[in-house]
């Protein structure tokens, strides 16, 4: 067992909290300590919700414990039905109740309860939140359609060409706490409705128990986050042959392919590529004359498997960076993040550790940090730009204002929020050379904090921070690496920032090769005679 | 002060570990394993009865327990890799498998899994067969299944002898009609009474196996409570099966090869429709000697 300050993911309970809190009608019963509770601010805080979230939580402390625990949970199940009225009830337990072993779920179905009661069994040691997720949608949809009638063989995705009515699929996936969801919801709808698609569910971010009967509905199902819906979609596919997209429409390319998917899959004209690629600005701009400085841009990438593996493609293939840093968290999405890893030429760092992760990051000496929030603490510490793509977030990844990941406007809201924390990263040793301009004296704050826009002389005034070299080295130092003397650090100093990375690593291979144990400004210029030959 | 502590009721002198209340199988879903001496035949009884009830129309799930791992052999047709192979390789991260990488479709969609074994003189078999239940529940396996047939270890009695008890509904031991194989069958009915006081699992018959004549098992049986469910001769078509290494099913249909085939069925008919829990009485080992011993 490991201790650990952060993580990626909360217990799997929190998932089936999210997908509670996402859907109307919905009330989960959730047989946990009071501390458990904290879960509530992840919702109003986070999220910025207006409401609480529709859980009941049994807070049992240390006294129950010598009486009757499962008391009780059936108080609590009795009070919270006739409080709220919910249409379908989901009883569960946290971490810390699994192990009183009340088993709620037989005591509520026990009770002659006159609503439909979905037992959720989430092993709390050794499963997550997004796997709590998946696994609370799952069973609430089988839970509600597992008797509904369906004729084998009876399933056409074509079918709605002799029903004289448009194709209609549902959306599967989005819920609080995901990804920009909300935003993304809409761009796909006004997607596939341009396209002449229906939407028929959307689940279950917004869906009502009653909603979730009408799945079978659909032609097809659009499986929006393969965390959290795949297993579904999976299980409608067995049941009501109904079938599913595999391809999340983020990026360009990734947009495209999904259009042609879903319009395979429905028996409709897929669309041209030269028409959809003009669709978004992200194209022309990334193959604009200004863009021209973005080639080649080392980039390292990390995050749930769904967004890391969209923005490795668009890295690679609409951006035109160089790759540097794969990884995930999720370990569900372990192989197909491997996979595009190896496409890419590189090894997939599949972990839960984020101390492993900022190693891996300094390691690969990357110029732009596409992550979660975690990696955005990380690269600030190493002083690279960053840009979040994917959960855990932060207050300031819910922005107000529409900004979605998918679709053609997703095309263009990742553009910008790529690009302009490494344009801006670009100017930061503009803002170091010119520091002692007269212009400069104040007001021109590098937007890296105090760690930007080193000095490029040592006598500045040394900040309280840690400085950005300083932090890499000391990651990098514990692989046995040269040890760079003051003088050396202070030539590389006046280095470009932007290069600074790559001769620090040019130097400290040089130095290795010729058996130098130290760095000075003597190494560094012969490790620069030695590599321009 | 002292008080004596009372001894948990786990079967007569058993200390084992209860088993955790949260891995089990989902209610619906008809489950028997399949108990018997070493070598009886218990893997072809189950193969062919898996290939019976998928005859029937039933989803059914084969797991092998044997670490020996060939259970599923005369259904896939080779032998798979075991759960314990494949959970190894991602290094126990159950969450990064798909069931395509352990489950394998059989003969006429049977499901097959192996769960495989601990290293001989180490581990547990228990533990093994919990872990293979587990992982099939979380992919979801369990669910839409009809039919779960655990083809059990023969050879020993320890925690791989024990667990699938605690899953069954119903247990059928294979036997020949002679004194070792029902002794060891025996053995297997008291273990079985031992944990009915704990867990649903009731015997569900006996299988007779290999054998021409019923008299030493019609015996034992009218002295325990025990029934005959199903009677196998020594047929060779059985044997040239698992040879040509598939089930009876499978087989040019003699008439030697229907009649067995036939058997199957109704054993699967049998079980999946009027089979009722029996209230053995096993026997104390100076008893049987002096029923079967010395004849």
């Amino acid at each position: 067992m490991e201790l650990t300050l952060w993580t990626y993911e909360g217990p799997p309970h929190v998932g089936a909290m999210r997908i509670a809190t996402s859907m109307e009608g919905v009330h989960y019963l959730l047989h946990a300590p009071q501390g458990d509770t904290y879960a509530d601010l992840l919702f109003t805080m986070i999220e910025r919700r207006g409401k609480r979230p529709p859980v009941t939580y049994t807070t049992f402390q240390a006294r129950d414990l010598g009486g009757d625990t499962a008391e009780l949970v059936k108080g609590h199940i009795k009070e919270a039905v006739d409080r709220f009225k919910p249409k379908a009830l989901l009883v569960g337990e946290s971490c810390t109740a699994e192990l009183i072993q009340d088993q709620p779920g037989s005591l509520a179905k026990g009770m002659g309860l006159d609503l439909p009661i979905i037992t959720l069994e989430l092993p709390a040691y050794s499963k997550k939140e997004n796997w709590g997720a998946a696994e609370t949608f799952y069973q609430l949809v089988r839970g509600l359609l597992k008797n509904h009638p369906h004729e084998k063989g009876s399933q056409n995705s074509k079918a709605w060409k002799d029903q004289s009515r448009r194709p209609r699929v549902n959306l599967l996936g989005p819920s609080l706490l995901g990804f920009r969801c909300r935003d993304d919801v809409l761009e796909i709808q006004k997607l596939l409705n341009i396209h002449g698609i229906d939407i028929n569910v959307i689940a279950p971010l917004g869906a009502s128990p009653a909603e979730l009967m009408r799945i079978p509905d659909a032609d097809a199902n659009v499986c929006l986050y393969p965390e959290i819906a795949e297993s579904t979609c999976l299980w409608l596919q067995r049941q009501f042959e109904t079938p599913f997209t595999k391809t999340v429409p983020i990026g360009v390319g990734a947009t495209h392919d999904f259009l042609k998917e879903i319009s395979e899959i429905l028996g409709i004209e897929p669309p041209n590529q030269s028409e959809t690629s003009k669709q978004s600005r992200l194209t022309w701009y990334s193959q604009s004359v200004d863009s021209n400085y973005l080639t080649g841009k080392r980039v390292f990438i990390f995050g749930d498997g769904t967004h890391a593996i969209a923005a490795a493609r668009i890295a690679n293939e609409e951006l035109g960076f160089e790759v540097v840093g794969l990884g995930t968290y999720s370990r569900e999405m372990a192989r197909p993040v491997r996979s595009a890893a190896e496409k890419l030429g590189i090894e997939a760092l599949i972990s839960n550790d984020y101390l492993e992760v900022e190693k891996a990051m300094a390691n690969a000496a990357p110029e732009l940090v596409l992550g979660t929030q975690m990696e955005r603490h990380s690269a600030k510490r190493l002083g690279i730009p960053c840009a979040v793509i994917s959960t855990p977030m932060h207050v300031q990844d819910v922005p107000a204002r529409y900004s979605p990941q998918m679709g053609w406007e997703g095309a263009n809201v990742i553009f910008d929020s790529w690009v302009h924390p490494l344009m801006m990263g670009l100017e930061e040793h503009l803002i170091g050379m010119f520091r002692h301009d007269f212009e400069f004296i104040d007001g021109h704050q590098s937007h890296l904090g105090h760690q930007g826009g080193q000095p490029t002389t040592k006598h500045e005034p040394q900040t309280k921070y840690l400085n950005p070299d300083e932090a890499a080295k000391e990651i990098v130092s514990k692989n046995n690496s040269p040890i760079w003397t003051e003088e050396g650090e202070a030539e590389l100093a006046k280095i470009p920032f932007f290069v600074r990375g790559k001769v620090r690593r040019n130097t400290e291979k040089y130095a290795r090769q010729a058996g130098c144990r130290q760095i000075d400004s003597e190494t560094l210029y012969d490790a620069k005679v030695h590599f321009r030959n | 002060m002292t008080t004596t502590l009372t001894r948990p009721i786990d079967g007569e002198g058993s200390v084992q570990v209860q088993q955790d209340p949260s891995i089990h199988i989902e209610e619906g879903a008809l489950v028997i394993a399949v108990y018997g001496k070493g070598g009886i035949g218990k893997s072809t009884t189950s193969s062919n009865l898996s290939a019976a009830f998928s005859k029937l129309g039933k989803k059914v799930l084969q797991i092998g327990c044997d670490p020996k791992h060939d259970s599923t052999f005369t259904l896939t047709h080779k032998m798979v890799p075991t759960v314990i192979d494949i959970l190894e390789e991602v290094d126990f991260h159950s969450e990064e498998l798909r069931p395509e990488d352990f489950m394998f479709q059989g003969f006429n969609g049977v499901m097959c899994v192996e769960s495989g074994g601990p290293p001989a003189g180490t581990g547990c078999g228990g533990y093994v067969t919990g872990q293979t239940v587990k992982l099939l529940k979380e992919h979801h396996l369990l669910e839409e299944t009809d039919v779960v047939i655990f083809d059990v270890l023969g050879d020993v009695v320890c925690g791989g002898f024990a667990a699938p008890l605690q899953h069954a509904h119903y247990c059928l031991i294979v036997t020949a009609n002679d004194f070792d194989s029902i002794f060891a069958m025996n053995r297997i009915v008291a273990a079985i009474q031992a944990k009915a006081k704990n867990y649903k699992v009731r015997l569900g018959g006996v299988v007779a196996n290999r054998s021409a004549e019923l008299d030493q098992i019609d015996k034992f049986n009218n002295r325990t409570g025990l029934k005959t469910m199903a009677h196998f001769r020594d047929v060779d078509a059985i044997r040239r099966s698992r040879l040509k290494k598939c089930t009876i099913f499978e087989m040019e249909p003699t008439e030697e090869v229907l009649a067995v085939q036939n058997e199957y069925l109704s054993l699967a008919k049998k079980m999946s429709e009027s089979v009722e829990p029996l209230e053995a009485e096993p026997l104390k080992d100076r008893e049987i000697f002096d029923l079967l011993g010395f004849d």
